[in-house]
Parts: structure tokens; C-alpha cells; sequence
């Protein structure tokens, strides 16, 4: 497996097709974290964040033969991860509430050297993870795409099918939003 | 460029999105807009904040074993396959095996052999219904991303 470690991703969706379990294995272990703490932005509860995580491979798998190699795996992945989570949250029948930072966001340790600054990002931490968690969920998930996941314009065309062209402005509403939420905490 | 348009590419800068087109045509208007400025200063601490803000990690046991619960499943879901094929030979086995020995018998009374053999049409009419009404929930709801 070790040669295979670094492979592309699209290779080793075609060696898997040829029933070669042990090339899933390297691509669950690549995108184990992202898509886990994903469903966690999504969902704010860290068990059914893991479940999603690991159906969204399930189904990943499953689903292989109708895989189109033009397309990147991790969008795809990534794809698939966001409608578990969006059934998930509809299955719940209530919009999620906010969970507090507690288990969800890592707040970090107060710096001995600045601990007024630090004070101060902990709380701002607090108050746009609160605010994400009132926003609709379409705009809570290109946020989280772009701002936690670091994905390229491109990729989240890619995840949420849409034209590359819409994702700029689809940022700006969402953000637009997030700030709302925020209100004097955003400036 | 007006406000509207400025604000968009303002999200586009923040991402390093722009071409050099886009770059120098918002440059130009937020020389002259205050408003525009302020958005771009607002969205620039909000994206700080938000690099800097990290998930809790799972504790090291989940991750170990995230690729057996994964594994787990999948060999389950193989079983169940397995399993409900097996069942399905079974039952028709059996069907075929009542109506060669039940229906089929002379010395059985009609009465008798309309009233199981309605029963075991309304079964089957009732299995087919629930199992037609779960794949379809199946494939419009849990499977439809993976059209996509």
C-alpha cells in the first residue's frame, strides 16, 4: 500500500472499481478529517458528524461504477457528505440550534503573553460559530467549504453543482448573512 | 462598477479569486467608496477570525478505527444482500412447493384454497407495496447525491 499512498485520487477510484478494497482504504484514511469535520460544521454534533463521515464513504463506494473520471473524487466525496447532511437535518425535522462551542469548535489556550487579545478571538470565535449556526444551511455550507475547508472556487462549483460563475456571489449573500448574524460582533 | 457589483468582487479578493481585470476594476471604485472599503475591512477581520478557528479533534480511538467501522458496515451490507437473496429463493421455493402440494391436491376444499390462496396474494401485494415505497424513498432521498 505504501507506494500507493501518494497516488491521484481519480487512480485509485479506477483501481477500486477493479475490487481492490485496500485503494478505498487509502482514500477514506486522505479524507477522513475534512469530511468529518464538515458534517461537524453542518450538523454541530460530533456522533452524527462521524456517522454522516462514514456513510458518505458507504455510499462513496457504492457508488463507484457511476463515478465520472472528468470530475475530482474529493468533490464528489464532498458532495455526497452535504446532501447526507442536509437529509440529516431535514430527517430531525427542527433547524439546528446552536450547541454552544463545547465539542464543536476548539477555542485554544489563552496565550500567557497577550491574554486580553486572546480574550477577545475567543469570544469573536464564539460569537460566528453561534452566528453559523442561525444561518440557513446553504449558507452555513459554502462558508464552510470556503472558509474551513479552503476550497477553490472550482471545487465548490464542483461540490454544490453549480456554475463556477455563481460561486463569488453565492459567497457574498452567504456572507452577507453571516455578518447579519454577527452584528456589532463582526466589526 | 457600481456598489452591488463591487461587493461581490470584494468576496472574490478576499478568496484571491480575481483576475487582474476584476483586481484593477475594484481598485478604481474603492478609491471613491468609503462603503465598499469598510465592507472589504469588515469581510478581511471576519476571514481572520475564521482561519483561526479549528474543530475539536476526535480523540485518537475513533480515527483508529474509522476505517473498520467503515469496513464493518460494508461487509454487513454484503451480508444483507446475501441473506435477502437467499430469503427470496427460499420463499419462492416454498410458494412453488404449497402449490404443487395444496392447490393443486383434488381432495382439498375450494373454499379453503380461495381463502389461504387470497391471503398469500394479499402478503405478496403488501411485500411488493412496502418494498416499491422503500426503494423509491431510497433512491429520491439517501442516493440522490450520488447523481450528482
Amino acid at each position: 500500500m505504501g507506494s500507493k499512498m501518494e497516488s491521484p485520487d481519480n487512480e485509485l477510484v479506477m483501481a477500486c472499481r477493479n475490487g481492490n478494497l485496500r485503494n478505498f482504504q487509502i482514500l477514506v484514511e486522505r479524507y477522513k478529517k475534512p469530511v468529518y469535520y464538515f458534517a461537524l460544521g453542518m450538523i454541530g454534533n460530533a456522533d452524527d458528524a462521524l456517522d454522516i463521515s462514514q456513510e458518505a464513504f458507504i455510499n462513496a463506494y457504492k457508488s463507484l461504477s457511476r463515478f465520472d473520471d472528468s470530475r475530482q473524487f474529493k468533490s464528489w466525496l464532498f458532495a455526497i457528505a452535504a446532501n447526507l447532511c442536509k437529509n440529516a437535518l431535514r430527517a430531525a425535522a427542527v433547524r439546528r440550534k446552536y450547541l454552544g462551542s463545547d465539542g464543536v469548535i476548539d477555542i485554544g489556550a489563552v496565550n500567557a503573553a497577550d491574554p486580553e487579545k486572546c480574550l477577545i478571538t475567543k469570544e469573536k470565535k464564539e460569537a460566528v460559530w453561534k452566528a453559523l449556526s442561525e444561518i440557513d444551511e446553504e449558507a452555513r455550507e459554502i462558508i464552510i467549504l470556503k472558509h474551513f475547508q479552503d476550497m477553490s472556487y472550482k471545487e465548490i462549483a464542483e461540490v454544490l453543482d453549480i456554475p463556477a460563475g455563481s460561486v463569488m456571489s453565492r459567497l457574498h449573500y452567504a456572507r452577507l448573512k453571516l455578518k447579519n448574524a454577527l452584528g456589532e460582533d463582526c466589526r | 462598477m457600481n456598489c452591488q457589483e463591487a461587493m461581490i468582487y470584494i468576496s472574490g479578493r478576499i478568496d484571491g479569486e480575481l483576475t487582474t481585470e476584476q483586481e484593477k476594476m475594484l481598485d478604481e471604485h474603492l478609491q471613491t467608496c468609503p462603503r465598499c472599503r469598510k465592507e472589504l475591512d469588515e469581510l478581511l477581520k471576519l476571514k481572520e477570525v475564521t482561519s483561526n478557528m479549528r474543530f475539536t479533534d476526535l480523540p485518537d480511538k475513533y480515527w483508529a478505527g474509522y476505517w473498520h467501522a467503515i469496513y464493518d458496515r460494508l461487509e454487513r451490507g454484503l451480508g444483507w444482500i446475501l441473506l435477502s437473496i437467499g430469503a427470496i429463493i427460499l420463499a419462492a421455493l416454498g410458494t412453488w412447493e404449497i402449490f404443487r402440494h395444496f392447490f393443486l391436491d383434488p381432495v382439498q376444499p375450494i373454499l379453503l384454497k380461495l381463502a389461504i390462496g387470497s391471503g398469500l396474494l394479499g402478503l405478496i401485494i403488501l411485500i411488493i407495496s412496502v418494498l416499491r415505497e422503500r426503494l423509491f424513498a431510497r433512491k429520491h432521498e439517501r442516493y440522490e447525491e450520488v447523481e450528482r
